[in-house]
């Protein structure tokens, strides 16, 4: 469903010059399948789903989402995805019903459809309370169900989450990542970054780790484990960024990397 | 700084058709939100209902304080008063004297009716500070007394008043009304008793008979003030809601909701700038109308001013929707244009204020005395439409029709401009999602040497030809004279071209550049482009002198600038031919091509600037020419050596052609007069001077045609569209790194 072939963004940057947020990054991901993109801050995970809803265009490289190329044809991409952010707020002077209505009149719904959509959306996330609740009034659970809700209104096959559930509380999290696994079981195709480890662990198929730009391993949990050698997740992820930060000095190189099991410190600087 | 993000606009958005219902949805929703804000209902529409009503309530009770309030005056030394005429009757100014004598109280008093150890002076001012009397009136002991002539003065009266009490002062402007009076009389009396015909006095009366129709009479007032509180009020109702709708929405997170539902960037541009423009309207219409009532309805009930300020007319005035319609967009374009580039609400109010400087001048030009619809002021945006307002609400319908289609072809020009505008900053990625970063000066500095590039950027090229622009308006100011010797003249010349234009030009290209040669494009085009640049400028200079013409006639030229220009133009005949080719073709070809068509056609021709490259350069070109008559034939001239430049990749055709131009027109009278054989089929002398014959100038048009073609179908050696503005070759540490690791 989504095909990122060698994707790179770069702007000037007044203080660090010309600056790569996202350097050459490559993956594909199918139907069904939940890829978590994990990073710390700055990785680059905001930039990589930017790029695939369209909102920004690559430098350099290549991506498709359900066929749709990103750069050729944004138009046919964004009518097949969903896509929710910290960045995409909803409207204060709009109530949840409107709001998700107009999205998907927008998305060219007819009115009659639009209503049993609804009817059917609202049930689902259980939002019934605060229909006629404007967007100002709302509680950020609230928020951010309405903008799930408005993602999935048009039932795109892509569904794009960008730390979606940063700044949430634990019971609306916990209500999210069901719906996300909900999700998976209808089919979809989800791309979801966080840089939360235990949501990755709990819910992904697959996961890419991402350090400055650029992907530094993809695989399935066991797969990471095995090429590692480490069980603990959380050590796994650290030990890849610093052995990534120690080796980007000297020569790093990836493929090699990515075949052998990590070496010590000492052996990767040249 | 927006540079974050600068790489790539979206491609290919703007292809995609508008669905018209998608703009429906997006315009409903716009103003639906709109009109659920509080704030924007009370400034758009409660405000101007009320605001209106309310003023007009305090000038009408000013009016009527001014008009029926009592003024009390005090009258000190009225005994004083024997032989004169006589000003009062008993305690009360004499009718004769009086509009209205039951608003004036008048108390006499004297010396007797004063407490002791008190004076008079003292006691007088007490009474005016303390509001006892608005005003005190002190006739002096002498004041009757034949004698007081023999100190070669006349008496005096004093008026004291207080100028902090509203009281007082009218009771000045009374008792000064009706001193007046009494002294006219007076005076008359005078005249009779010695013996002179009152009639001497006044030989004629003045009898001014306004021919002008009622209606234009009416209207001359509100056809200049009400479409410009009109047009201010669209301007200002497009700024806050365009602020809101753009700049609000990215501080709020909504806007990239939108952008990433299947709305495409026009749909979202057409669908806000109707928002807009329907708020920019309706503030314009309200605030108008609203005025237009309440100041019929006081005016009617004040009637000050009489003849000049009629009450408005009203039909008529609907002429001004023929304006706002097309204004009310065009300033909303350029309002959500401008609001794009702001991160907040804050950010969008510090942006939109220059927009208004700029505007505002363009709505004021129109109040200027004398000015009127001409095929000059025709062509000049808002004012040429404001002015074509002011035609038709004066019932001048000829006149309006005649300029009609140029000023609505103005008009649609501009509007499509601002439109273009606001659809590529919606599409450019930079603005929308660009520049979080802290703007430091060191930094900033660190970054222009670290990541020069070959060609200058965008940003460089504009700063240019600000720079350039801004030191031929001081150098202008500075020179007043016009030399009169060959030094003078050769300084005149030199210190701009060389200073002020090609300086800025070489110095920002050798310090913020990698190439001088690349960035000022000196590269060698096609060998055969160069001598057709030369052919052009000679078969289109009989174009070019007839363009001159032209202008001169739509803009006359001042009387007094002709005459400034008298001696410069004699000494220059009598200059040798090479001084004054070197001087007027060759130093102004080089300089200003390498500046105008050299290094800031190379920044701004970047990233698929192309139209743009071409058109801003010959502006600037233009108005790097100072005076309005030859700054549009220079911008004419400057758009065909865009043209050229575009077309060859290089500045040297334009060098080319610019200096054949120049040299033909200042060579014309002594060819003319140089007596070649076969020149007076080409030239011939007429008394302003030398011109074309009429078959060469229709010859010399078919050949700069087919020249043309020859420029058109030359391919650009080097696409420098294709340039981004950001560096190719990176030089921090961290990309290097990362090259070798691919």
């Amino acid at each position: 469903m989504i095909q990122v072939d060698q994707l790179t963004k770069a702007y000037d940057d007044l203080s660090r010059g010309r600056f790569v947020a996202v350097d050459q990054v490559s993956f594909s991901i199918g139907k069904g399948e939940i890829f978590g993109l994990l990073g710390p801050n700055g990785a680059g995970k905001t930039t990589v789903l930017r790029i695939l809803s369209t909102v920004l265009s690559p430098t350099s490289g290549t991506a498709t989402v359900a066929g749709h190329d990103v750069s050729t044809d944004p138009a046919s991409v964004r009518r097949n995805i969903g896509f929710v952010s910290n960045n995409t707020a909803i409207y204060d002077r709009m109530t949840a019903w409107e709001l998700v209505s107009y999205f998907g009149r927008l998305h060219g719904m007819s009115r009659k459809q639009l209503q049993e959509r609804l009817e059917v959306l609202f049930d689902q996330l259980r939002m019934n309370e605060f229909r006629d609740v404007p967007g100002g009034k709302m509680s950020t659970g609230m928020k951010q169900k309405v903008s799930i809700a408005r993602a999935m209104v048009h039932d795109p096959p892509v569904l794009i989450f960008d730390e979606a559930t940063l700044g949430l509380d634990v019971l609306v999290a916990r209500n999210l990542l069901e719906v996300i696994k909900a999700l998976r079981l209808s089919g979809k195709c989800l791309i979801f970054s966080t840089h939360i480890m235990s949501e990755v662990q709990r819910l992904c198929d697959r996961i890419a780790i991402m350090h400055q730009g650029r992907i530094l391993d993809i695989g399935t949990l066991n797969e990471l484990r095995d090429r590692h050698n480490e069980d603990e997740f959380e050590e796994l992820f650290f030990g890849l960024l610093s052995q990534y930060e120690d080796g980007r000095h000297g020569e790093w190189n990836e493929k090699v990397e990515f075949q052998t099991p990590p070496p010590t410190k000492g052996e990767t600087s040249p | 700084m927006r540079s974050q993000y600068d790489s790539v606009t979206a491609k290919t958005t703007a292809s995609d058709k508008p669905r018209l219902a998608a703009i429906g949805l997006i315009y409903v929703r716009e103003m639906r939100d709109q009109l659920r804000d509080r704030r924007t209902l009370f400034t758009i529409a409660l405000l101007p209902i009320m605001l209106y009503p309310l003023l007009g309530t305090l000038l009408l009770q000013i009016a009527q304080f001014t008009r029926q309030h009592t003024t009390t005056i005090c009258i000190v030394g009225s005994d004083n008063m024997q032989g004169v005429p006589p000003l009062l009757e008993g305690e009360a100014f004499s009718d004769e004297y009086t509009d209205n004598a039951s608003n004036l109280k008048v108390q006499l008093r004297s010396d007797d009716d004063l407490e002791e150890d008190d004076t008079i002076t003292e006691a007088t001012a007490r009474w005016v500070r303390d509001g006892t009397f608005d005003a005190v009136l002190i006739f002096p002991d002498d004041f009757s007394e034949p004698k007081s002539s023999k100190h070669d003065q006349n008496a005096t009266v004093q008026v004291l008043y207080n100028v902090a009490s509203d009281e007082s002062q009218i009771a000045l402007s009374r008792v000064t009304n009706i001193l007046g009076k009494w002294k006219a009389v007076w005076v008359g009396r005078s005249l009779e008793a010695s013996g002179i015909d009152m009639s001497t006095l006044e030989p004629f009366q003045l009898d001014d008979v306004d021919l002008a129709p009622e209606r234009t009479r009416e209207a001359a007032f509100w056809s200049k003030m009400l479409p410009f509180i009109m047009l201010v009020w669209a301007m200002t109702g497009a700024f806050y809601p365009a602020i809101d709708l753009v700049a609000g929405e990215k501080e709020r997170g909504t806007l990239e909701t939108l952008l990433c539902s299947p709305a495409l960037r026009s749909e979202i541009v057409w669908g806000k700038l109707g928002a807009v423009a329907s708020f920019s309207m309706l503030t314009a219409i309200l605030n108008a109308g609203s005025m237009l009532v309440t100041s019929s309805l006081v005016l009617n009930q004040v009637g000050v001013g009489g003849a000049t300020v009629g009450a408005p007319p009203l039909v008529p005035m609907l002429w001004l929707f023929v304006a706002l319609i097309p204004l009310s967009c065009l300033f909303s374009a350029l309002a959500l244009a401008v609001a794009a580039m702001a991160r907040s609400s804050k950010e969008g109010q510090y942006y939109l204020m220059p927009l208004m400087m700029v505007t505002l001048p363009l709505v004021l030009l129109p109040m200027l005395p004398g000015m009127s619809l001409s095929a000059g002021t025709s062509l000049i945006p808002v004012t040429g439409m404001f002015l074509l307002v002011r035609a038709l609400v004066e019932g001048q319908y000829g006149d309006a029709l005649l300029h009609l289609p140029m000023v609505f072809g103005v008009t649609a020009g501009c509007l499509w401009l601002a439109v273009t505008w606001a659809k590529r900053q919606f599409e450019n990625e930079a603005v929308l999602f660009g520049g979080q970063e802290q703007w430091e000066l060191g930094l900033w500095v660190k970054h222009l040497w670290r990541d020069r590039q070959p060609v200058a950027t965008t940003a460089q090229a504009y700063a240019c030809g600000a720079i350039i622009l801004v030191a031929l308006f001081f150098g202008r100011l500075a020179a007043t004279t016009v030399p009169d010797d060959l030094a003078g003249i050769t300084k005149m010349i030199l210190s701009p071209q060389l200073g002020m234009i090609l300086a800025p030009a070489l110095l920002m290209s050798v310090m913020l550049t990698t190439s001088i040669r690349t960035s000022l494009r000196v590269r060698l085009p096609h060998w055969l482009s160069l001598p057709m640049a030369v052919a052009l400028g000679i078969t289109l200079h009989p174009l070019y002198l007839a363009l001159g013409r032209w202008i001169e006639y739509t803009y006359p030229v001042s009387e007094e600038a002709i005459q400034a220009m008298v001696p410069f133009v004699e000494q220059i005949e009598t200059v040798p031919w090479l001084s004054v080719v070197f001087l007027m073709a060759f130093i102004p070809a080089v300089c200003e091509e390498l500046a105008f068509r050299g290094f800031i056609f190379g920044g701004l021709v970047r990233q698929g600037g192309r139209l743009r490259a071409v058109v801003v350069t010959a502006l600037m070109f233009g108005i790097s020419h100072g005076f309005l008559q030859q700054s549009i034939a220079a911008s004419c001239m400057g758009v065909l050596l865009g043209w050229i430049a575009l077309r060859t990749g290089s500045v040297l055709p334009c060098i080319l052609l610019h200096f054949t131009n120049n040299a033909l027109s200042v060579s014309m009278s002594r060819l003319t007069d140089s007596g070649l054989p076969g020149i007076e089929l080409i030239l011939t002398s007429t008394k302003d001077g030398p011109t074309y014959q009429p078959l060469w100038f229709l010859l010399s048009i078919g050949l700069a045609i087919t020249l043309l073609l020859y420029f058109a179908s030359l391919r650009s050696p080097v696409d420098e569209s294709n340039i981004s503005d950001i560096s190719p070759n990176p030089t921090s540490p961290q990309v290097a790194s990362q090259a070798t690791v691919v």
